[in-house]
């Protein structure tokens, strides 16, 4: 190659790009060099070459683009399915780039084109973006915007990736090339090819923002569960008993309590705030053989960073019973469900609730009303087939029914939009019901009446949740912000923004010192309730997140999206044990056996499915190891008669009660 | 992918009165404007996430305008989906129905009913994880295999699920007091040690004691749910244990033989599983298992609660014969199912045989035949099913023949012409010589030839002209007869017989005088008489043994 044909690329190159200054010294050097006659390696002249061509036009992104996908369908099948994972974060940022180019034909022609080979695995993704027309709309978007802020994490062996980079320097598609630089980030692995099976980390979005949550998942947090907990007091309490079987004198019983206990905080004030909770009771007597209380005593104690309010006594006591009455639950001891269908909703049921007793059943109404049937109370009138086991737990004071037996149910209207969320408080005498007109109502089953109107949120507030000790709540809403409120106050206590679209779901940590949301987004986050903090990002959802669920012992969390995967975390790790995959729509629920070994969800396909979280854990823990995939195991599906499950709900006795609308069918 | 294109920005502005919009406006308008729309949807279908929803509505559109602060669109109130017609000669053109409404026929028409309100009820999606069979339920799918599926569909009796489970209406109101089921202690350990004997030692002197004591003992009704529950799960799911499922059918037997169970409400239970070990594919795992004598077995026990509940429930023997003709009638069904249809059928009568089996009977046995050559059928066990399928039905048209013809004390005319005809087509026809041989083969079969059937009675086995003989082996009183009628046939062995009148005039020299008026008798029954015929056709000889003695004397 002639060096002045070399010299007038560079040149041609500099100009276009405007560097007039070097274009200036490279020139003089030029002149200077060439007597010299150190001749520029020709490869380095051919990459000038392609520079000088390169803002030739859009139509470089199709070719780039088509040349790499053809490309990577004729490699190696060992290595296809690993290579194929990079086509879809260069099509979207072709696109991208071609959209805010301002080419805006091509960009469409383009996305048309090539849009067939993504829509199986991205199909909501690609519905989002083609609706990106012009510049502008990119800035705006949410999605486009944090797509372009972050990079792809993708996945490889080693020879794939070196497959690839011979691929694209061989051909010279400097703009795939770029794109590959600029917006993927190569995790590349040492041997074969992972196996072809979905590995749902194979290709993660990560950027500016999910650097952060990277960081973020190191913090420290303490799922454990609360000390001095009413479970922890019955264990004592069960172990205390077979000591008086001994000869001890009941008397005594009250102060042996207090001495037990009192070491035991004495310790973990020295020791930080995570402790395992030294088993002194059982170990003392060797007598505690209940399986659920060993396990549950197994998690690690944590101390409440919130004031906690104080349990009447009778409820404590009823609460107790119901603990000690508890059935073991296991994957081969399966809970009875009780279901409660709503007729004649008319299509407008938008929410639905259960009490922890389940004797209260609340239905969230789009005409804004909330309405709420004493089934205790009916199964007295109608002598209904729940007999015993509700009336025992009913421990409710009677509510006064307006109607006189004219309506079933008590109405509290008060709101002046679709009520989307209701939540009960733990003892079942207060009902907060959250809105589409922004607004939280705090409802009292005694009284029939609303006692206070939560104003904070600017839109909708999706979901509302008493915490599991009662007087706090949170809420989430379509601002995109979770709120924490305690009942005597109407400002909120604590706001969590860090999501980048509506918040649609919320729920506690079984040590209320966390809370869990999830959001459209597709990600799950987790909440300081102290500190108002994110100390946790969950990615791995494909859709919308529409429930979560704690586990009782607070060590794992699950959470359903409107594809109908349920996906279950660690909480600690941050990392998603296992995808359980069954449903065929959205989950709209989902709830945790008391012992925390059956996992119930509710979907929108008419069923309810029982999971084993047991093995979940375990052979997600083999998984890691072995790095092979197996899930994990569904126990039961129930369907229903054509009703959608919109809540369920273990009682603390381990019934589990469901509730949904009869949807009409034909 | 562009919804909205730059024709219908002008489209657009031209309806609310822009005339003069430039081009290059609507092109950049046509992008942005597309961009909102899907923005809204987008919250729309947020909105309908949020109302535990899974089709889009109106109404949630509307949400989704007012989250952006946009008006909402008034007029599309959606009760139910909107009903989109399509404009004419356009092909993706939909327009909603829009009606003019006289405000006076609105004012003037009476006041739409109130709509119901909303109700909660309540029922056991499962009680330890098993879905109870109720009405609120979704309908468990029956697991056992083949045909035990389809016949649990056609046979239960639908909406009486009056166990010990609660019934509540759909009606929210009138919630049915649950039935409390107490059984004391000593019951339930009957049941057990019931249960326990029939599925671990049903050879036993104890089970046949058990047997006795419940087709015997007063005391056992409260048990019948919970025995009718046992049978009908066992049965599903041992289908390919034989000896289990003879237990069962015994138990059931005895069951019913209790004159103290009132054992109706629990039949439509009962049916399915009875009737499944009589057409089931497959009984018992075993080649050695003798499912025919369970199938038997169980073919009379249908039979006997036929007789018994027929009159209470008037369509139990409609659903079961229908059942059993259908099993009968699919060709694609296996031999052994069509052998256990036959055995039910023809075990509820001769009635049902006449009316169901026999017209079907000719077409059948064409079909039937291959499967019973030795040159057709290689495969042993299959032949030999076909030759069990072809016996049973040999006995069922035997029976049904019998029947009629005992009708007619004296019957006269009718067998002779059918003793003719026999053996003027075994004459004339070798196949059937060889047939009628292989089919004594059928009757003992071939491994175990020196038992005599007690039904056809023939011991057969030579191929002579004369195989008379064999029939007669157990009717020797007869025998001259046959052979002179034999010797007759012999005579006249090339006359084409076509018609039984014809050939009785001809053959009746020797019993002409005997009586004119019973040749009118069986003019009038012409049609049991042409039932003979027919089944002389397709059966050859095999049948003559049904024909009672006094007519074959009567002959004489």
């Amino acid at each position: 190659m002639e060096e002045d044909e070399i010299a007038g690329y560079v040149t041609a190159y500099l100009k276009k790009k405007g560097f007039t200054q070097t274009e200036k010294i490279f020139q003089e050097e030029f002149q200077t060099n060439k007597t010299n006659s150190s001749p520029l390696e020709p490869d380095i002249a051919k990459h000038i070459l392609s520079f000088s061509q390169l803002e030739s036009g859009p139509a470089r992104f199709h070719d780039g683009y088509s040349r790499l996908r053809s490309w990577t369908h004729c490699s190696l099948d060992l290595y296809k399915h690993e290579l194929l994972r990079v086509l879809y974060p260069v099509f979207i940022h072709c696109f991208m780039d071609l959209v805010a180019k301002g080419h805006v034909q091509e960009a469409r022609h383009f996305f048309n084109t090539f849009r067939e080979d993504h829509e199986m695995m991205h199909l909501r993704d690609l519905q989002k973006l083609e609706g990106v027309l012009s510049p502008t709309h990119l800035e705006e978007m949410e999605f486009a915007h944090s797509l372009r802020q972050s990079k792809f994490n993708i996945k490889i062996c080693e020879y794939s990736y070196e497959l690839l980079l011979q691929h694209l320097h061989s051909t010279q598609s400097t703009t795939i090339l770029g794109i590959i630089n600029e917006h993927i980030n190569f995790q590349v692995t040492p041997g074969q090819p992972s196996s072809i099976v979905d590995d749902p980390e194979a290709v993660t979005l990560s950027g500016s923002s999910q650097d952060a949550a990277n960081q973020i998942n190191q913090k420290e947090i303490h799922w454990g569960l609360l000390e001095d907990s009413l479970e922890e007091r019955l264990e004592k309490a069960s172990s205390l008993l077979s000591d008086s079987e001994k000869g001890e004198g009941e008397a005594k019983e009250g102060e042996t309590e207090e001495n037990k206990k009192r070491p035991v905080e004495g310790g973990k004030q020295g020791a930080s705030i995570k402790k395992v909770k030294k088993d002194k009771g059982g170990s003392a007597t060797g007598k505690n053989t209940k399986a659920e209380v060993n396990t549950v005593s197994a998690a690690p104690r944590v101390k409440p960073e919130l004031p906690m309010p104080i349990i009447p006594t009778e409820v404590e006591q009823s609460i107790l019973e119901d603990l000690r009455n508890r059935v073991q639950l296991s994957s081969v001891a399966l809970p009875s469900v009780s279901f409660y269908t709503f007729l004649n909703t008319h299509n407008g049921l938008s929410c639905s609730s259960i009490s922890h007793d389940g004797s209260l059943v609340a239905g969230g109404f789009s005409d804004s009303s909330l309405k709420v049937w004493d089934m205790a109370k009916l199964g007295e009138q109608t002598a209904s087939s729940l007999s015993q086991d509700e009336n025992d737990t009913s421990q409710n004071p009677q509510m006064g029914q307006s109607g006189g037996g004219k309506r079933q149910y008590t109405l509290f209207q008060g709101h002046s939009g679709p009520v989307y969320a209701a939540s009960f408080s733990p003892v079942g005498e207060f009902i907060l019901s959250s809105s589409a007109d922004s607004t939280i109502r705090l409802w009292s089953t005694t009284y029939n009446a609303n006692l206070v109107c939560y104003k904070g949120h600017n839109y909708p507030v999706w979901d509302v949740q008493f915490s599991p000790v009662g007087h706090y709540f949170a809420s989430s809403s379509h601002d995109r912000t979770a709120r924490i409120w305690s009942m005597e106050r109407i400002q909120p206590l604590r706001i969590m923004a860090g999501h980048l679209s509506d918040v649609d779901c919320v729920q506690w940590h079984a040590n209320c010192n966390y809370i869990a949301t999830g959001s459209s987004d597709k990600t799950v986050r987790l909440w300081d309730v102290q500190s108002g903090e994110c100390v946790r990002v969950f990615v791995g959802h494909r859709s919308m997140i529409l429930s979560l669920a704690m586990s009782p012992d607070g060590r794992y969390m699950a959470s359903g999206d409107e594809d109908g995967t349920i996906m279950m975390w660690d909480l600690s790790s941050g990392r998603c044990l296992t995808p359980l995959i069954g449903h065929t729509s959205c989950v709209w629920s989902l709830a945790f056996s008391c012992e925390g070994s059956v996992l119930a969800s509710g979907s929108a396909d008419c069923s309810v499915k029982l999971w084993d979280v047991n093995t979940s854990t375990k052979v997600s823990r083999a998984e890691e190891k072995s790095g092979n995939a197996s899930r994990l195991r569904s126990l039961k599906t129930l369907p229903t008669k054509s009703t959608p499950v919109y809540a369920l709900r273990f009682s603390r006795r381990n019934l589990l009660f469901a509730a949904g609308a009869l949807a009409k069918n034909g | 992918m562009s919804i909205v294109g730059k024709e219908r920005i002008e489209v657009i502005a031209q309806s609310i009165g822009i005339t003069n919009l430039s081009p290059d406006v609507a092109l950049s308008l046509a992008p942005d404007v597309e961009y909102r729309l899907r923005d809204i949807m987008q919250e729309s279908i947020k909105c309908m996430r949020h109302s535990r929803r899974t089709t889009l509505t109106a109404d949630d559109v509307d949400s989704a305008l007012s989250l952006r602060n946009v008006e909402p669109i008034y007029g599309f109130a959606s009760g139910g989906p909107l009903r989109f017609k399509r404009a004419l000669g356009h092909r993706d053109l939909f327009y909603i129905e829009d009606k003019d409404l006289d405000l006076k026929d609105v004012i003037e028409a009476p006041l739409p009913k109130a709509p119901l309100d909303t109700a909660v009820t309540c029922h056991w999606l499962a009680i330890e994880g098993v879905q109870p069979a109720i009405p609120e339920n979704a309908p468990v799918d029956g697991r056992s295999p083949s045909t035990g599926s389809s016949l649990f569909i056609v046979i239960s009796v639908p909406a009486e699920a009056k166990k010990n489970e609660q019934k509540d209406d759909n009606l929210p109101v009138d919630i049915k007091l649950p039935v409390k089921h107490v059984l004391s202690r000593e019951l339930q350990l009957y049941f057990d040690k019931v249960t326990e004997l029939t599925l671990t030692q049903s050879e036993s002197v104890l089970f046949k004691e058990a047997l006795v004591s419940l087709a015997t003992d007063s005391g056992l009704h409260p048990l019948v749910p919970y025995f009718t529950c046992f049978i009908a799960d066992e049965v599903s799911h041992g289908l390919s244990n034989f000896s289990l499922l003879f237990a069962l059918m015994r138990v059931v037997k005895s069951i019913l033989q209790n004159p103290h169970i009132h054992i109706e409400p629990y039949l439509h239970q009962l049916m399915p599983s009875v009737v499944t070990c009589l057409v089931a594919k497959r009984l018992g795992s075993r080649l050695a298992d003798n499912h025919w004598e369970l199938r038997d077995f169980t073919a009379n026990l249908v039979a006997s609660i036929c007789k018994r509940f027929g009159h209470v429930y008037s369509n139990l023997q409609s659903r079961l014969t229908k059942t059993l003709v259908n099993a009968f009638l699919d060709p694609k069904k296996a031999l052994t199912q069509h052998y256990g249809a036959i055995q039910g059928l023809a075990a509820l009568g001769p009635n049902v045989v006449r009316l169901l089996l026999l017209p079907n009977l000719e077409p059948y046995i064409r079909l039937l035949e291959p499967e019973m050559l030795l040159e057709k059928q290689r495969n042993e066990v299959k032949r030999h099913e076909a030759w069990r399928v072809y016996g049973s039905l040999l006995r069922a048209a035997g029976q049904c023949i019998y029947d009629r013809l005992k009708i007619f004390p004296t019957f006269p005319s009718s067998l002779p012409h059918a003793v003719l005809k026999t053996n003027a087509r075994v004459l004339m026809s070798s196949p059937y010589k060889r047939k009628a041989s292989l089919e004594q083969l059928e009757e003992q079969p071939p491994l175990k030839k020196t038992n005599t059937d007690g039904e056809v009675g023939v011991v057969l086995t030579n191929s002579s002209p004369s195989h008379k003989q064999g029939e007669a082996g157990t009717q020797a009183s007869s025998v001259d007869s046959i052979i002179g009628s034999s010797s007759a046939s012999e005579q006249m062995k090339n006359d084409t017989i076509s018609n039984a009148v014809v050939r009785s005039n001809k053959v009746d020299t020797r019993s002409w005088k005997t009586s004119a008026a019973l040749a009118q008798v069986w003019k009038d029954e012409l049609n049991s008489g042409r039932i003979l015929v027919s089944l002389f056709e397709l059966f050859g000889e095999d049948i003559l043994p049904f024909i009672q003695a006094p007519e074959l004397y009567m002959f004489l």
